[in-house]
């Protein structure tokens, strides 16, 4: 891939962390309302919504930190790849089943599953996977070394 | 990097006050009307099917539409109340039937989920016998009941 210029880079991981943690703290204040919107997917088996509503507000927190001080980028940026990925096949298959539901993200209120959100999630994976990929990085409280390589 | 959130957040959920349990119980599906008189010993949701709502709504039950407006202006269940305000809608069912008696919340189909989300709202509001008909909208047209 084309080098980008480092605070291009910055810009984008600033953007996708504030996305991430915007997208956690009302999932983090009221995780009931956060484990029926999982629900309405009819996709998470055993009542197990409640345990996802527990934990992922948490991780978002953190790779929306990590994306932002610059520490573990390069992991932060990979589980918000895989995350975003989940994300867009769990809207697939509800759009698939023709379920007219609001997508629980915690970005806007009342948003639906559906193209726009698609089409969202989508533009924050490549935003992602760029991150990922520009190991030449600007502002890291906790950059690489030789010995974490 | 996964596992510090993780740990986290099962903390943060052990030591609140209002912690979710681990498990999603499902909401309680009443068959029969007869299980309606039950006298409720805390604050419940309960979810209807289509004859027990079809039943309640002859005798006079109060139905709610939880839908965006733009699908109400289609059409309703005659005698559905519905508003975008939460605080409007809990005065008028509270003036209507008041915060014990039962009502019927409905969306548009069973894998709507706002009815749901409107149920939970209004227990906040002090509502304490709540009963969502699942199917919904499509359902109810579906059978040719009362529509306005």
């Amino acid at each position: 891939m084309n080098k980008i210029h480092p605070v291009i880079v910055l810009c984008m991981r600033v953007v996708l962390g504030i996305v991430f943690l915007v997208a956690s703290y009302q999932k983090i204040l009221d995780p009931q309302q956060f484990a029926r919107e999982i629900s309405n997917y009819h996709f998470i088996p055993l009542g197990l919504e409640n345990v996802v509503a527990i934990i992922l507000p948490w991780i978002e927190v953190f790779i929306g930190l990590g994306l932002i001080l610059g520490i573990m980028i390069d992991g932060s940026s990979l589980i918000s790849g895989v995350l975003l990925i989940m994300f867009n096949l769990l809207v697939i298959q509800a759009m698939i089943r023709g379920f007219n539901i609001e997508c629980g993200c915690g970005l806007k209120e009342g948003q639906m599953v559906g193209w726009q959100k698609l089409m969202e999630n989508m533009t924050l994976l490549i935003t992602s996977y760029i991150i990922f990929n520009q190991k030449n990085r600007s502002f890291q409280l906790l950059p690489k070394t030789s010995l974490s390589e | 990097m996964i596992t510090i959130p993780v740990f986290i957040g099962i903390i943060i959920n052990i030591i609140k006050p209002e912690s979710l349990p681990w498990a999603a119980e499902p909401i309680l599906l009443i068959k029969n009307q007869k299980d309606l008189s039950v006298i409720l010993s805390e604050p419940e949701i309960r979810e209807i099917g289509l004859s027990v709502a079809f039943n309640l709504h002859n005798d006079g039950t109060l139905f709610v539409d939880a839908r965006e407006e733009e699908y109400i202006k289609e059409g309703f269940i005659t005698g559905a109340i519905y508003d975008d305000d939460i605080e409007g809608l809990a005065a008028k069912i509270d003036s209507l039937v008041g915060l014990d008696r039962p009502f019927v919340i409905y969306c548009s189909d069973d894998d709507c989920g706002s009815s749901e989300d409107l149920a939970y709202n209004l227990q906040d509001w002090g509502f304490t016998n709540i009963l969502v008909f699942k199917g919904g909208w499509k359902m109810w047209t579906e059978s040719g009941y009362q529509v306005q």
